[in-house]
């Protein structure tokens, strides 16, 4: 039974990751109705800077997190001035394809650094030794990250419902014409939602790395991985990322925990959460809190 | 119907038949027989070295599988990121019918032309297999579900023993008339098959795009809700959109399983996927002079960024990792470039091209 308990709290641990991931993404298609493929080169480029910060340069980590999170921030808000701004008003098709290519411009940019080919792992900051109750475990970097994700996300839940920026941006998804009636500026609030989803993506980033080490794969993956996520919990909706996040977690482990091994089957957690992903699209395809569009002729 | 019939200085269609002509005058259809017949005469000509008809092979198995790309991509506007899982899923079909009935079995060596109709089939089955949630959404959610499936590919050929784990699966020579296709000519005469393949496939397009079948997809795609009215079936027709193009993402899967001699997973990945949409974007969507110019563009900027990357390794140290990093970000700048500037691609300076030595002398 303490197997089981274990699954779970390495679940939410995941799935908390998945759900600080997908809100940078949720963000984004929330104001903008994008789909931003890139989202995981950015989680990696967060990653790479907070590890370049605090171990080349020699800033304490919690400044360099706080660093990365400024840095990706003004990163994802140029992105999306240099390359998004002129495509306002294009196909979506054109948009989309547009951060097809922003990934791959990415990926070539990251591997022409270090971190494209090595591996690195951050500095042990936190006691190594694992917090134990009644035979379950979590790991002081997995604790820390939980509380840091919850954290930003009650954040961002605030920002969204009380303060006036995040209010005008609910304005944009809702209505843009509307909004812009009422004098809200629209290219900003696009440029503000990419900056924030650079922000969370950045804190992601970190916090994947100080759990699974920097290997540029594996943090790529989690720009994939958050694809099946949105599209459960519903594409732009806050409550629906974070739900989702957890139920992919607590999936993915459970299949690692319980599948694999088992009938000849290895590596399940990759690949389940697409299969999952193809059945809510055919029966559910709005997610569980996903706003159903209403076409009108 | 202007009295020439050489030369029109623009368009002066009287009836829906002259518009739907795929040669608008006898100079148009001069110039693509002299193109073909080119195409087909240059090898007795000029011998290109093996690696060159590589190259040039290459290029053409890609033309095939953008075709298909395009269709559903260009044409009936479903953004599909997992082509190269359609064409994995030929590939696969013909490598793992050699897999359980011998490499040298009779129906892989003879009866090849079967063997690459029935992949073309099976990607086709699965391509509407995929395709099935466009009954019910649209093209974002499209795209991600294309993109689970190559996901899922990948990982299902890695994972299974009887694909070898993602390991190369061998197929064996193949029989022509005369015998055996030896090693001297395996790449001309897959050259040739591969031709007329392309060619075949872009009539088959071409002549598509002019029936009711293209007409529709065009339609979903301007305006589902429109096409709807009109008494078409949106759902259906982007299932059969997708069905279409791994018909022809099958047919070069199966090409490409024949000439490499064999299929592995590493010519299928997202990364491959990501490089058909960046040739039929810089080929131009929706357009079929698009499908032919891109894969050729993208291929040449892939042989150049190996020299480039050749040439740059003599001094700079292997920490640098150039040869991996420049080919992304060679084909995203490209790609986000040509959506910048010109997202009708180069299909549309072929086409300015034209109209300007059509209009000829006057301007327009």
């Amino acid at each position: 039974m303490s197997y089981f308990f274990q699954l779970v709290v390495s679940g939410i641990v995941v799935g908390s990751i998945y759900a600080l991931s997908a809100l940078g993404f949720v963000l984004i298609y929330k104001s903008s109705r994008v789909l931003n493929v890139a989202h995981g080169q950015i989680i990696a480029a967060g990653a790479f800077i907070v590890y370049a910060l605090t171990v080349w340069a020699g800033i304490p980590i919690f400044i360099s997190f706080l660093a990365s999170m400024v840095i990706t921030f003004f990163m994802s808000m140029s992105v999306e001035r240099i390359f998004l701004r002129r495509l306002i008003g294009e196909p979506i098709i054109s948009v989309i394809m547009v951060t097809i290519g922003l990934m791959s411009i990415l990926d070539g940019v990251i591997y022409l650094t270090p971190f494209g080919s090595m591996n690195y792992s951050f500095p042990e900051f936190l006691p190594s030794t694992p917090i134990s109750m009644g035979g379950v475990s979590i790991s002081w970097t997995q604790l820390v990250g939980v509380i840091i994700t919850i954290v930003l996300i009650a954040t961002f839940s605030w920002f969204f419902k009380s303060a006036t920026l995040g209010i005008s941006m609910r304005a944009v998804s809702d209505d843009q014409l509307a909004s812009m009636s009422v004098g809200i500026s629209i290219p900003r609030v696009f440029g503000l939602a990419w900056a924030m989803a650079g922000l969370s993506a950045a804190a992601a980033g970190a916090i994947i790395g100080n759990i699974t080490g920097l290997n540029f794969e594996t943090l790529r993956a989690f720009g994939i991985t958050v694809f099946p996520v949105v599209i459960l919990g519903g594409l732009d909706s806050i409550i629906g990322a974070v739900v989702a996040g957890i139920i992919m977690g607590l999936i993915q482990q459970f299949a690692a925990g319980y599948l694999d091994g088992n009938w000849g089957l290895n590596g399940t957690a990759d690949v389940l959460p697409y299969i999952i992903l193809l059945i809510i699209l055919l029966f559910k395809p709005h997610g569980l809190f996903g706003t159903h569009e209403i076409e009108r002729v | 119907m202007s009295t020439n019939r050489w030369l029109a200085t623009g368009n002066f269609y009287t009836t829906y038949r002259e518009e739907q002509r795929i040669f608008r005058t006898h100079l148009d259809r001069l110039l693509f027989s002299l193109f073909l017949v080119s195409l087909f005469a240059w090898p007795l000509l000029i011998s290109a070295s093996n690696r060159n008809m590589l190259v040039i092979n290459n290029i053409l198995i890609a033309v095939v599988a953008v075709y298909g790309l395009n269709l559903v991509t260009g044409f009936a506007g479903l953004i599909s990121i997992g082509h190269a899982a359609f064409v994995g899923i030929g590939a696969y079909t013909l490598a793992g019918t050699a897999r359980s009935i011998g490499e040298s079995h009779v129906l892989i060596t003879h009866a090849w032309p079967l063997m690459i109709l029935i992949s073309g089939f099976v990607g086709a089955a699965f391509g509407a297999f995929v395709g099935l949630p466009a009954m019910r959404l649209k093209h974002l959610y499209l795209a991600i579900a294309t993109l689970s499936f190559q996901m899922i590919f990948t990982w299902t050929i890695n994972f299974m023993t009887f694909f070898n784990q993602g390991q190369m699966i061998s197929v064996g020579r193949v029989y022509w008339i005369n015998g055996q296709v030896g090693r001297d000519e395996h790449y001309l005469f897959w050259y040739y098959v591969i031709l007329v393949t392309a060619v075949f496939c872009g009539l088959g397009v071409r002549n598509l795009l002019r029936t009711r079948y293209g007409r529709c997809l065009v339609a979903v795609r301007d305006n589902d809700r429109a096409a709807d009215a009109m008494g078409m079936h949106p759902g259906l027709t982007k299932v059969y959109a997708f069905a279409l193009a791994g018909f022809f993402a099958g047919v070069a899967g199966a090409l490409h399983t024949y000439m490499f001699r064999g299929a592995g997973f590493e010519s299928f990945t997202l990364h491959h996927s990501i490089i058909y949409l960046a040739m039929a974007i810089v080929g131009g969507l929706g357009t079929l002079p698009g499908s032919l110019l891109g894969p050729v563009a993208i291929q040449i900027l892939e042989l150049q960024m190996e020299h480039i990357s050749e040439w740059a390794g003599t001094f700079l140290t292997a920490a640098m990792n150039l040869a991996t990093a420049l080919r992304p970000l060679g084909f995203g700048r490209v790609t986000v470039l040509f959506l910048m500037f010109e997202p009708r691609g180069i299909a549309n300076w072929w086409r300015i091209c034209r109209s300007y030595f059509k209009l000829w002398p006057f301007r327009y």
